[in-house]
């Protein structure tokens, strides 16, 4: 439902922007020569926000509602959170993205560029930021800003200074090898909360994807360690097998469900441990594997023409490389979000998300869904190994990453199984796991980021869904308030018996709480 | 609490007295300057149309919520309900229209279930609960299991659960919607026996003559407030409509007979069992027309909603054939009747008709997502079904901002305008129509009847389901009566009276005069002439 569907981008309307974008940037240049970078940025792009507010007040004909489509602008909710919302939000894209841009680009380009676009989304964001994803923002702050309180509180209880730690992990998780890892390790976990976010979305929980990416990457490391093809060819059917093999194994839960009845909980939850017990059994020197160490067993490396080629992170200023199955990964994104909001599966698929019995009487195939809703979610699961099997250990074996699918279940309900904030959630997690390693040294535990990713998980669904809830009785109450709640009552009615009470101007049964009231019926 | 004996209650202060009671939801006033007195060892009535706030109100009675205004007196004395167990401990209990007892337990585990601390779980509660069961004729079992037992047992149970934790004041919130006529005489009887033993009884209808036969006292609600307090001796059915409606009855009539010969959906023998085997559609044979509105009357629970859901295809037959013109689509799938031009406007929108957290213009392709102009190919078509909602919204008058906003922010009323335009866009064949103005104010309703009436010009064949039998009389055609899964009467809409036709949906047959003739199961061809009589 955040998916902004104006379509008021006149190329007129836009001339106004790129002034606005041009006059943050102009702004910050200038005072990079006095300031601190940042400084001068954030000066930047809030003067560019002062400047959309006052263009927006001369021309009220352009400005839009919002993607609610109630009048917001001038109301109390507009003003107190979705402007402030706008703000911050584009702020923090342009310090993002200079600080990124910094890594590798001169000091004055990166600032001047991050204000460009910071002064661009003070533009855009304050004219198509809608109440509800500003709530939906707002939201996931509030749960951020609890998370860190609730993690401090443990800190400073356990005798540890919370300040310093935080200041620790947040050095140590921006060094350009850190940024690889995270951004690695944040590749493979988005994988894992697509295919569990596919699940989510029809109301089905595929708490399988562990076992399903692990028996998939084990199946997929054996075909290409043993089938030797030639490059190109041989990463492609070493991607297919793991399709195959992750979609195969939760399609038995579907086939469960859709046939038996079986709750995909237990029988994914099931799924996994036999999947535990085949790979341990096939990774044997006797059957699958072969001696890779002299205490390590797994399958036969991957020859090298079947590696997919990271990508140099020199950009960043790492020596490391970048997992360059992170554009499958992006490709992953793109066809869920395109999936799911452009096609009919996808439609078909969040109707019976949301209520299977309208799903039914509109001619959805319910049971066809649920079976191809886990089959995709264990076909996306299956991927999960592949960035770490092509790009980085090149052979399964007994220390390959396990419980990815567990991480990828939190992920995908701390980016509300939408897309793009699976993304941020899936670097922010990557980013705590990477930030953490640098506490033992410091005589810290590094259990802190398990405090502080299960806090935040929780404060995240709760805020969200209290903040979710109150925004729809608020968008109720605009409508009841822009439509007019009461009803000319026509004249008094004849009484036979007893008493007749004045009836007044009444409102009537043409109003969404009451007919909540009658709907027992 | 209550000591009041039964009797007139005269001099004895009202059992429950509500005063200037108003209670807004955001943006909505549900209920405003509510004033009723309910005299103790009464049964008080209180009707009013689906919507008109008589929920909302009982649910302030019994403490589920908390009113913004007015006062609440039991016994004459000022009470503040924060929760039920507050209106329990003043003697005020409510059962449910929904049932809620646990089926696999027992009578006496499901009434002692949550009320441990009044008498035990032991042979004391055994006790409590037998003579309860005696001295108000309940005639419960406590060891049978619940689910050995029917609707009337179970309501009985619920009453009795509400008389265990002490109440004086018994609010029943529809209690007849789910049972069949004996068990509504044996519930009026129930009634009758509690009134007798002093205890004051608040019944919530829209079933006037079940009103009038069983109350002592009536008060009508209208649009969220009290309109006016009547005597049963002293009024009629059709007064009280009037009185719930506002005095305006939109008549719901049709012009000229547009039947013609082409059968468009044909159901031969059609029988539908229910998952322990009984027939509960038990072999329909019905033949609707182009251009033919076919109403189908029956107490609610007689085979109605299995009769839908079957010609929906989302239910399957037992035996029989379902034809919708040349084609033969016994057994078809929902999507595939769907697309050869058959339109449903099911009975629970909330369940079956809309996605509540969805859009308008998406709302638009639910049902239709194989069609232009909500898709193209695989593909969903956001431009055409936008342009699509936004017709609709014009041309049926849907009052919404715009299309964007999600159902839910809709009043119910309007939700259905938007069903129904959504059903008719791409000129259906047949439609079938389950309640289509349930819980819709009036002028939606006059509204939707000018939408059938329309479509039946221009050649659509309806099957028409409702429980409102002024609707049936007036908008059908033909007119047959279901009853336990059976069409057992057709009746000449023309002539038949609504106490004629509520006759025949208890079994008692179509009595009296009204041109009407009792055929079992009647294909009904004749119906063209007969109705070339014309309506009034």
């Amino acid at each position: 439902m955040s998916d902004s569907p104006t379509r008021g981008g006149m190329p007129p309307a836009l001339v106004p922007g790129v002034l606005i974008a041009l006059l943050g940037t102009i702004v910050t240049v200038a005072l990079d020569t006095v300031l601190l970078w940042w400084a001068a940025l954030i000066i930047g792009v809030v003067l560019a926000f002062a400047a959309v507010i006052l263009v927006d007040r001369r021309m009220p004909h352009v400005r839009r509602a919002g993607a609610a489509g109630t009048k917001e602008e001038g109301t109390a909710l507009h003003n107190t959170l979705v402007v402030p919302t706008a703000l911050v939000l584009s702020v923090v894209s342009g310090l993002l993205l200079a600080w990124f841009l910094d890594l590798s680009l001169i000091e004055p380009v990166a600032a001047a560029l991050g204000a460009l676009v910071g002064s661009a989304a003070a533009f855009l964001l304050h004219r198509r930021l809608s109440a509800m994803l500003a709530l939906s923002f707002a939201a996931v702050f509030a749960a951020g800003i609890i998370a860190i309180a609730v993690t401090a509180l443990v800190l400073f209880f356990s005798g540890i200074a919370p300040g310093a730690t935080f200041a620790r992990m947040i050095e140590y998780g921006s060094r350009p090898n850190s940024l690889v890892q995270i951004i690695n390790d944040g590749t493979t976990y988005y994988l894992a909360a697509v295919a569990v976010a596919i699940g989510f979305k029809m109301k089905l929980f595929n708490i399988g994807v562990d076992g399903q990416y692990r028996l998939a990457a084990l199946m997929a490391a054996a075909v290409g360690g043993w089938l030797v093809l030639p490059p190109v060819l041989s990463q492609i059917v070493i991607i297919l097998v793991a399709v195959a093999v992750g979609g195969a194994w939760a399609g038995i839960a579907g086939y469960l469900k859709v046939t038996r009845g079986v709750s995909e909980v237990i029988s994914t939850i099931m799924l996994n441990a036999i999947a535990t017990g085949i790979t341990a059994y096939l990774l044997n020197t006797d059957r699958l594997a072969v001696e890779i160490s002299t205490n390590n067993i797994g399958t036969p490396p991957l020859p090298e023409g079947s590696w997919v080629p990271g990508i140099p992170a020199l950009f960043l200023g790492s020596e490391r490389e970048i997992f360059g199955l992170v554009f499958l990964a992006i490709a992953v994104g793109i066809g869920y979000a395109v999936m799911l909001n452009r096609t009919r599966f996808g439609f078909e698929l969040r109707a019976t998300g949301q209520s299977q019995s309208a799903a039914e009487a509109s001619g959805v195939n319910v049971k066809k869904m649920v079976f191809l809703s886990m089959l995709f979610s264990g076909m996306v699961a299956g991927l999960v190994g592949m960035p770490q099997l092509l790009g980085s250990s090149h052979f399964y074996a007994l220390d390959f990453p396990t419980g990815i699918g567990f991480i990828g279940i939190a992920i995908a309900l701390l980016g509300r199984n939408h897309p793009v904030g699976i993304a941020f959630a899936a670097v922010f997690w990557a980013f705590l796991n990477q930030a953490a390693g640098i506490l033992p040294f410091d005589g810290i535990p590094q259990e802190i980021a398990v405090i502080a990713q299960a806090t935040i998980v929780l404060t995240v669904v709760v805020v969200y869904e209290v903040v979710h809830r109150w925004g729809r009785r608020y968008q109720q109450q605009q409508i009841g308030k822009e439509l007019g709640t009461t009803v000319a009552e026509p004249a008094e009615a004849t009484v036979p018996a007893g008493t007749a009470s004045d009836s007044g101007d009444a409102t009537g049964d043409d109003t969404p709480g009451n007919d909540r009231g009658g709907e027992a019926k | 609490m209550s000591s009041t004996p039964s009797g007139d209650g005269g001099q004895a202060p009202p059992a429950v007295e509500l005063r200037g009671i108003t209670k807004r939801f955001p943006g909505v006033v549900a209920n405003h300057d509510i004033d009723i007195s309910v005299a103790p060892g009464t049964v008080h009535a209180i009707v009013g149309e689906n919507g008109a706030g008589k929920s909302t109100l009982m649910k302030t009675l019994y403490g589920m919520h908390r009113p913004d205004e007015g006062t609440i007196h039991v016994n004459g004395v000022q009470v503040r309900f924060n929760s039920p167990s507050d209106a329990i401990r003043n003697g005020i209990g409510m059962v449910h229209q929904h049932f809620m007892l646990a089926d696999n337990l027992t009578v006496l585990e499901n009434v002692v279930l949550g009320a441990e601390r009044l008498h035990g779980i032991g042979s004391k509660a055994r006790a409590e609960i037998l003579r309860l069961s005696g001295q108000y004729g309940l005639g419960a079992d406590p060891d049978r299991l619940m689910e050995d037992l029917g609707v009337g047992d179970r309501q009985r149970v619920e009453i009795l659960k509400v008389l265990y934790r002490g109440a004086r004041t018994i609010i029943l919130d529809e209690p007849t919607a789910v049972l069949v006529p004996q068990e509504v005489d044996e519930l009026f009887d129930n009634l009758r026996e509690l009134k007798s033993e002093g205890l004051t009884v608040i019944f919530i209808s829209h079933k006037l003559d079940e009103v009038l036969s069983v109350a002592d006292e009536i008060t009508v609600i209208r649009r969220g407030t009290t309109v006016a307090t009547a005597d049963p001796r002293t009024t009629t059915a059709r007064e009280l409509a009037t009185l719930m409606v506002g005095g305006e009855l939109p008549v719901p009539e049709l012009r000229e007979s547009t039947v013609t010969d082409e059968v468009v959906l044909s159901l031969d023998g059609v029988t539908v069992r229910s998952a322990e085997g009984r027939a509960v559609v038990d072999g329909v044979t019905l033949d609707i027309h182009k251009g033919e509105i076919v109403g189908i009357a029956g107490v609610e629970g007689n085979g109605q909603s299995e009769l839908i859901e079957a010609v929906m295809g989302m239910r399957p037959i037992a035996s029989g054939a379902i034809r919708l013109g040349a084609d033969d689509v016994t057994g078809w799938h929902t999507l595939k009747i769907r697309e050869a031009g058959v339109g449903y406007i099911p009975e629970d929108r909330h369940r079956h008709g809309v996605l509540l957290e969805s859009s308008l213009w998406e709302n638009r392709i639910l049902g239709h997502q194989t069609k232009p102009p909500s898709v193209r190919g695989p593909w969903i078509d956001k431009t055409g079904a936008r342009t699509d909602a936004e017709r609709i919204v014009a041309e049926y008058d849907v009052r919404t901002p715009n299309i964007d906003v999600i159902a839910d922010a809709l009043s119910g009323g309007n939700q259905q305008k938007f069903i129904i335009g959504r059903e008719m866009s791409g000129s259906p064949r047949f439609l079938v129509a389950a309640h289509p103005t349930r819980g819709v104010d009036v002028g939606a309703q006059s509204a939707i009847w000018e939408q059938l009436r329309e479509a039946r010009a221009a050649g659509l064949a309806v099957l028409l389901i409702s429980a409102d039998l002024d609707e049936l009389i007036g908008m059908s055609d033909t007119l047959h009566v279901i009853l336990r899964g059976r069409l057992v009467a057709q009746a000449d809409p023309a002539t038949v009276t609504p106490e004629q036709l509520g006759s025949a949906m208890t079994g008692a047959g179509l009595d009296g005069d009204g041109g009407t003739d009792s055929t079992e199961g009647d294909s009904g061809d004749d119906t063209a002439d007969r109705n070339g009589g014309g309506n009034e």
